[in-house]
């Protein structure tokens, strides 16, 4: 074991050092050194690089670094989401680049529930696709206590379309998204890009691979017989990030692929998954085509809970994501320019997080579950039906004098559900711009002796328009079906219209 | 829907193997089955069999799932021939029975991996030289043969694959590297795709030799 030095290239006075013990963590190109304090990694291509791709690594760990930086919510991006190399080295003719070292969150913690195997292991996303290591009957399956519930993957998701929307706001393609390349922390609901030194400048550097099994957008595995001269070959770009983002989040949601069902296209193994993946891809769940409908009596018994498409349908995850997962999966998946960029991600999953209510089986593994707009809500993880009234909130906008119309925005209630300023005005807009201040609630829900009310903690301009009363802050009104509340006055304030189910 | 993955292992029990280097192959096979339950896609799909050959040739270890694999013994004789063409044909049977077919309703099983390890030479050439040709035939993903030791001959697996590992001794550290590698050339299927699209190993660590 040596501890061995290198400079930058970027500015010699800069030394890293890294612990050779002479065998490194094996990535697909690259080997992985730690330093000695553990603080960063040193990560070798094992293949020298050319001019071009010692270009792309400058500009990766300086340009596009310096351009995050002096974006908005740059610590957000650089703490939470990305892990992006910030300087690179040469040894021995050997470009390394420097990453920063995953936060202990993305580490196992316990791993399996009965062995120590994996304590220690880092967190990537295939251990919580698969549902054979949520089952708790299969010998390998994961500790609770890693696993989180079903609203954590939401945040997840959130996180990772943040990441996407801003590598291609930069005019970047991370083109090798995959569940490998992402670390996932369910519990407290995080996730980190780790890998981003393939990324590819469209027009100006090409991509070195052309993704990862699972995560390969149909038109370049269609394509890849073709000679990368070639004009008609598809190598990866925003666009097949987006079919790989569609994946990740559906994997994430529902722990089963959406192009793997029953349908075979070829006998020979290796075809029929080209043909599957590529110019044969057909959604599992498409709403006319069956033709790869997933055969449940073929699922092993460890994956029939999530593989049942059935019992489980992507409907399940609410009418906003469930309208991109068709433009995703049905209308883009051979036509990429229809395929949804990350912001509608971002946005549908987060409207989506106002959908959700707290199953209440205490027991429930997944503990929260998605409206279904129905008036008998049941949670389609263990059953259990929704007992007692239940008030939905619909979210109304100004368009003239009198005139409200719908956001098409639906806000759950529940026991200590809150309200932000992101519902009460369009001024707002949730995403990670939004300062701590403006995270606080400004108002909340609850069950208060056998009635639903709300309670103004932070809102000017509170009106109950049913009934003609202001509701100033520190007051509550109680929730009456029909009931119309206007949350302010000012410019782009909204309004909010109750309905109570099952009363 | 998976897929299965099944991964054979056909392992030197002959005499020259009894002492160190039967605690080493221990050591370091227990060790590649710990690696391989660390890889989420492995446990997801990866089966294991492994076949030891000395003067008898024995399925020590049926076909099994990764992760109802239980660590096994794996002993040698003090002295005796190395029947390393009966191995082939024990597994050319295996093979054709275990190995599930794609059809018109059923996903078949990814091609097979095969992992030779040999300290000598075969005994019985003849059958050897017969069954190399028959599993050539069956179209393995990858076929790895690893002559470890002195005394290993690297021409009769190089009749089998072109990729042939030569380790110049049988000791612990060694072995253990060499499963290292094995380890990390079971996960590839798992790893990102370069734009060319040859299959390649993942290179050995220094100190394995790597033939042809």
């Amino acid at each position: 074991m040596k501890i061995i030095k290198v400079a930058s290239v970027i500015d010699s006075t800069r030394i890293y050092e890294y612990v050779d013990d002479g065998s490194p963590k094996q990535g697909g190109v690259k080997d992985v050194y730690f330093s000695p304090d553990r603080k960063y990694v040193v990560a070798f291509f094992r293949s020298p690089l050319d001019f071009n791709q010692k270009d792309r690594i400058k500009r990766i760990v300086t340009l596009y670094l310096d351009n995050i930086k002096k974006g908005n919510a740059a610590d957000y991006f650089l703490e939470d989401v990305f892990r992006w190399p910030y300087d690179a080295v040469e040894k021995e003719g050997k470009t390394g680049v420097i990453v920063p070292i995953y936060s202990s969150r993305f580490f196992f913690s316990k791993g399996y529930q009965n062995s120590d195997t994996i304590k220690g292991g880092e967190k990537v996303g295939k251990w919580f696709t698969a549902p054979s290591f949520r089952n708790n009957q299969y010998p390998l399956s994961l500790d609770r206590s890693e696993l989180g519930d079903w609203l954590g993957y939401f945040q997840v998701a959130i996180n990772i379309c943040r990441g996407v929307k801003k590598m291609h706001q930069m005019g970047l393609a991370h083109s090798d998204l995959s569940y490998n390349n992402v670390l996932v922390d369910p519990v407290t609901k995080s996730a980190n890009i780790i890998d981003l030194d393939g990324l590819v400048v469209p027009g100006l550097f090409p991509p070195e691979v052309i993704g990862t099994a699972d995560f390969i957008a149909p038109e370049v595995l269609r394509t890849k017989h073709l000679n990368i001269t070639d004009p008609n070959r598809i190598l990866p770009n925003q666009k097949t990030d987006l079919h790989a983002l569609a994946v990740l989040i559906y994997m994430y949601l529902l722990r089963r692929h959406p192009l793997r069902g029953g349908k075979i296209w070829d006998v020979d193994s290796e075809k029929d998954e080209l043909l599957a993946m590529g110019e044969k891809a057909l959604f599992v769940e498409h709403p006319m085509d069956i033709t790869n409908r997933v055969k449940v009596d073929q699922l092993r018994k460890w994956d029939a809970f999530w593989g049942d498409t059935n019992k489980l349908p992507y409907t399940i995850t609410g009418p906003y994501l469930s309208e991109l997962f068709k433009h995703a999966f049905v209308d883009g998946l051979h036509d990429p320019i229809k395929r949804p960029i990350a912001n509608q991600w971002e946005t549908a999953l987060l409207k989506t997080v106002d959908l959700i209510q707290p199953c209440t089986n205490p027991v429930c593994e997944e503990k929260w579950y998605v409206f279904d707009n129905t008036s008998k809500p049941q949670c389609p993880f263990c059953g259990t039906r929704y007992k007692g009234s239940l008030p939905v909130i619909d979210l109304y906008f100004k368009f003239k004098n009198d005139t409200w119309k719908s956001e098409n925005h639906r806000l759950m209630v529940y026991h200590n559900q809150y309200l932000f300023k992101w519902h009460v005005s369009r001024k707002f807009i949730r995403n990670e711009n939004i300062s701590k201040e403006d995270k606080t609630p400004v108002g909340y829900f609850t069950f208060h002796k056998g009635k639903w009310v709300l309670v103004n903690t932070g809102l000017q301009g509170m009106r109950d328009l049913t009934n003609q009363k202001d509701v100033p802050t520190n007051s509550m009104i109680e929730l009456s079906s029909g009931m119309k509340v206007r949350l302010s006055d000012e410019d782009g304030g909204r309004l909010l219209y109750v309905t109570i189910i099952n009363q | 829907m998976n897929r299965r993955l099944l991964a054979y292992f056909l392992l030197d029990t002959s005499g020259s193997m009894h002492g160190e280097p039967i605690e080493a192959l221990n050591n370091g096979f227990n060790g590649l089955v710990n690696m391989l339950r660390m890889d989420p896609q492995a446990v997801d799909s990866l089966f294991l069999s492994v076949i030891t050959f000395d003067k008898v040739v024995k399925n020590l270890v049926p076909l099994t799932d990764l992760v109802t694999f239980q660590p096994v013994e794996i002993r040698c004789p003090e002295s005796g021939p190395t029947h390393t063409g009966e191995a082939l044909e024990m597994l050319y049977t295996l093979v054709n029975r275990e190995l599930i077919k794609g059809s018109s309703d059923r996903k078949g099983d990814w091609k097979p991996l095969l992992f030779v390890f040999t300290d000598g030479k075969p005994s019985d050439i003849g059958k050897y030289k017969e069954f190399v040709a028959k599993i050539k035939n069956i179209d393995f993903g990858i076929i790895v043969g690893c002559a470890a030791g002195p005394k290993a001959e690297v021409e009769s697996l190089k009749m089998l694959t072109e990729n042939v590992v030569r380790l110049d001794t049988t000791d612990a550290n060694t072995l253990t590297s060499f499963f290292r590698w094995v380890s990390s050339s079971i996960e590839l299927g798992s790893k990102s795709q370069g734009t060319g699209e040859i299959i390649t190993l993942p290179p050995p660590p220094a100190e394995l030799v790597i033939e042809g």
